[in-house]
């Protein structure tokens, strides 16, 4: 008997939404629910289990198929990247890739190089590097907004959801980068020897997204 | 002070006896199989020059290789591939060679992994290439070698075909910039759905890019070559098709049809190869085990211009699998007999002991100072019988 299709799921607000979804589908979540500290977690009939992981886990963990489907942002896609493949837009967790800057400022006037802070130093170096641009790119743990603040940095290139926080303190968005939602991703070899419960479950969401 | 004096470089490690076991084990079977086709081994260097791997079309990655220079400042590789060396000695040294050549190898590559992803850098490979044929028995050998290499490393697995010429075709007859096609490539390698549609949504609708719409979707069983058909009627198309279906139902013959699967999107990461191609699983591991195709393009990289064909398995890969399935090994194999001699009696042991050996004991020399201790040694150590050696021959 094989093991039952392994899912890691984002933890956090793309775990509410696919246990939403699955729900929505007619599995039964009530385990996941009621996880209390438990990270690996039946679902439904038991021919599904969730795994609770943080968003570069997911990645890491569907490459090296220990888990064969994962939940994730692609922002954490487009910054981790790998070899996996990506099967479905999700459609919630919707959000963008933006530059932004202290308001009123024009982030390409002068000669000087740019200084860019980011959580997503990869996501900024491709994004710069295609406008055939040099800047200096520094990596910022918590909260990105405070590197302009501060004058450390020329403009950020972070997510923006609603832009609240940037305009709470100073900041606007300059120039959108990409946009980003959730995506479901599979592991290579996982889709092709699993393929007829991969692809049933794909198209389960396929057609709840038809209809919706 | 030495701060990396005791431990390996990322992505390297030391393998240590069961695992060594194993993996000679695997590499013998896989050799065995090979030369039982006729096929000869050969070994090129480790240290190849850069020019070899930075060709016109599709050139490795240069990040991905390690580097290094000659005593003339010349640029060396580790080779990061073993098929692009000896489509250089085809060219070369067995250019005056009757055709077909049969060649195998056994050798390591050399790549340079992402950080911290759990993944070899130093890779060893056990392969074969079947150059200068570009019959449909030649791929159908080289598939039945991969099938018959995939059953030797035991347990259950999976072999897929695909056709490189069938993206190249359907690109062909798709109006869009080099770009586009580069991006379009990236999404059908990675079944990325999404991106795909959005990307050809920006395209003039014709029959290439709805076939391309679809080519994620295009693998499975033998039903996938009458989906393809029903999306691509041009006659190019229809004749790669055609071959395909033909070699899929050989091969489905000799190795069962629920272990032969296909996948037209199937793209390789080393792109020189123009026709069949081939990837190998073995159930309980994350990636392809065995990879290949037809390569007819390389070998005329290098002036010689025959078509080839040929596979590698991943031998480290094959060694997780298997020794996942082993119980680990906690204690090493114990000798049958132990020699022990008294003092002036050593010669005597050593012959004594070199005639056991050829009986086909595992003999080992007692180190101890006391018969005493050398039976405690034994005990200890698991090795059932003590041989002390405590007359000189007369002489």
């Amino acid at each position: 008997m094989q093991r039952p299709l392994r899912i890691a799921l984002t933890k956090g607000r793309l775990e509410k939404d696919t246990v939403g979804l699955l729900e929505q589908l007619g599995f039964d979540c009530t385990a996941v629910r009621e996880k209390g500290r438990r990270l690996i977690l039946p679902v439904g009939d038991g021919s599904i289990e969730v795994v609770l992981a943080k968003a570069n886990d997911v990645i890491t963990y569907v490459e090296h198929g220990v888990c064969d489907l994962g939940v994730v942002g692609k922002d954490t896609i487009l910054e981790m990247q790998g070899k996996f493949y990506e099967l479905l837009d999700l459609g919630f967790g919707r959000c963008k890739f933006a530059l932004a800057v202290k308001k009123g400022t024009d982030f390409y006037s002068g000669y000087g190089v740019k200084t860019i802070a980011s959580k997503y130093p990869n996501v900024t170096r491709r994004f710069f590097e295609a406008k055939g641009m040099d800047v200096d790119i520094v990596k910022i743990e918590g909260s990105v907004e405070l590197a302009p603040l501060l004058e450390l940095s020329d403009g950020i290139v972070d997510i923006v959801e609603t832009g609240t926080t940037l305009k709470e303190n100073g900041l606007e968005v300059f120039e959108d980068v990409c946009p980003i939602s959730a995506r479901l991703i599979a592991n290579t070899v996982s889709m092709k020897l699993r393929q007829s419960e991969i692809e049933a479950l794909v198209s389960q969401i396929e057609a709840y997204f038809g209809n919706a | 002070m030495n701060k990396y004096d005791r431990i390996t470089p990322e992505g390297t490690r030391d393998s240590l006896f069961a695992e060594c076991t194993l993996r000679r084990d695997i590499e013998s079977r896989l050799h065995g199989l090979f030369a039982a086709r006729g096929y000869s081994e050969i070994i090129t260097p480790t240290l190849e020059f850069f020019d070899v791997f930075s060709r016109k079309a599709q050139p490795f990655p240069q990040e991905q290789m390690y580097k290094l220079t000659d005593a003339k400042g010349r640029l060396l590789v580790l080779r990061p591939d073993n098929t692009v060396p000896i489509a250089r000695v085809c060219a070369t040294r067995l250019r005056d060679a009757a055709l077909p050549l049969r060649l195998c190898y056994n050798q390591n590559i050399h790549v340079i992994s992402p950080s911290l992803k759990g993944r070899d850098d130093e890779i060893s490979q056990s392969g074969i290439e079947l150059i200068g044929s570009d019959s449909r028995m030649a791929d159908l050998e080289v598939i039945a070698a991969a099938a018959d290499a995939l059953k030797a490393c035991g347990g259950e697995y999976a072999l897929e075909l695909g056709n490189a010429a069938f993206f190249r075709t359907l690109m062909a007859e798709l109006p869009a910039s080099d770009a586009v096609k580069e991006q379009l490539r990236d999404c059908i390698e990675t079944k990325n759905y999404p991106a795909l549609n959005d990307l050809l949504d920006t395209l003039p609708e014709s029959e290439a890019a709805s076939a391309l719409r679809m080519l994620p979707r295009l693998y499975g069983g033998e039903e996938v070559f009458a989906k393809a058909s029903a999306l691509c009627k041009s006659s190019e198309i229809a004749a790669i098709l055609d071959d395909l279906h033909a070699l899929w139902q050989s091969v489905s013959q000799f190795a069962g049809k629920e272990r032969v699967r296909v996948d037209l999107g199937m793209m390789h990461r080393t792109d020189y190869y123009t026709g069949m191609i081939l990837r190998g699983y073995l159930s309980g591991y994350g990636e392809e085990i065995l990879s290949g195709g037809r390569y007819d393009k390389l070998l005329a990289e290098f002036g010689y211009d025959v078509p080839a064909t040929g596979f590698a398995v991943n031998i480290d890969a094959v060694v997780k699998v298997l020794s996942r399935q082993q119980a680990p090994q906690t204690a090493l194999p114990a000798s049958n007999v132990l020699i022990w001699a008294a003092k002036g009696c050593e010669a005597e042991a050593v012959e004594a002991a070199r005639n056991l050996r050829e009986k086909g004991l595992v003999v080992e020399h007692s180190l101890s100072e006391t018969l005493d201790e050398a039976r405690t040694y034994a005990a200890a150590h698991g090795i059932d019988s003590v041989l002390p050696i405590e007359q000189a021959k007369e002489g």
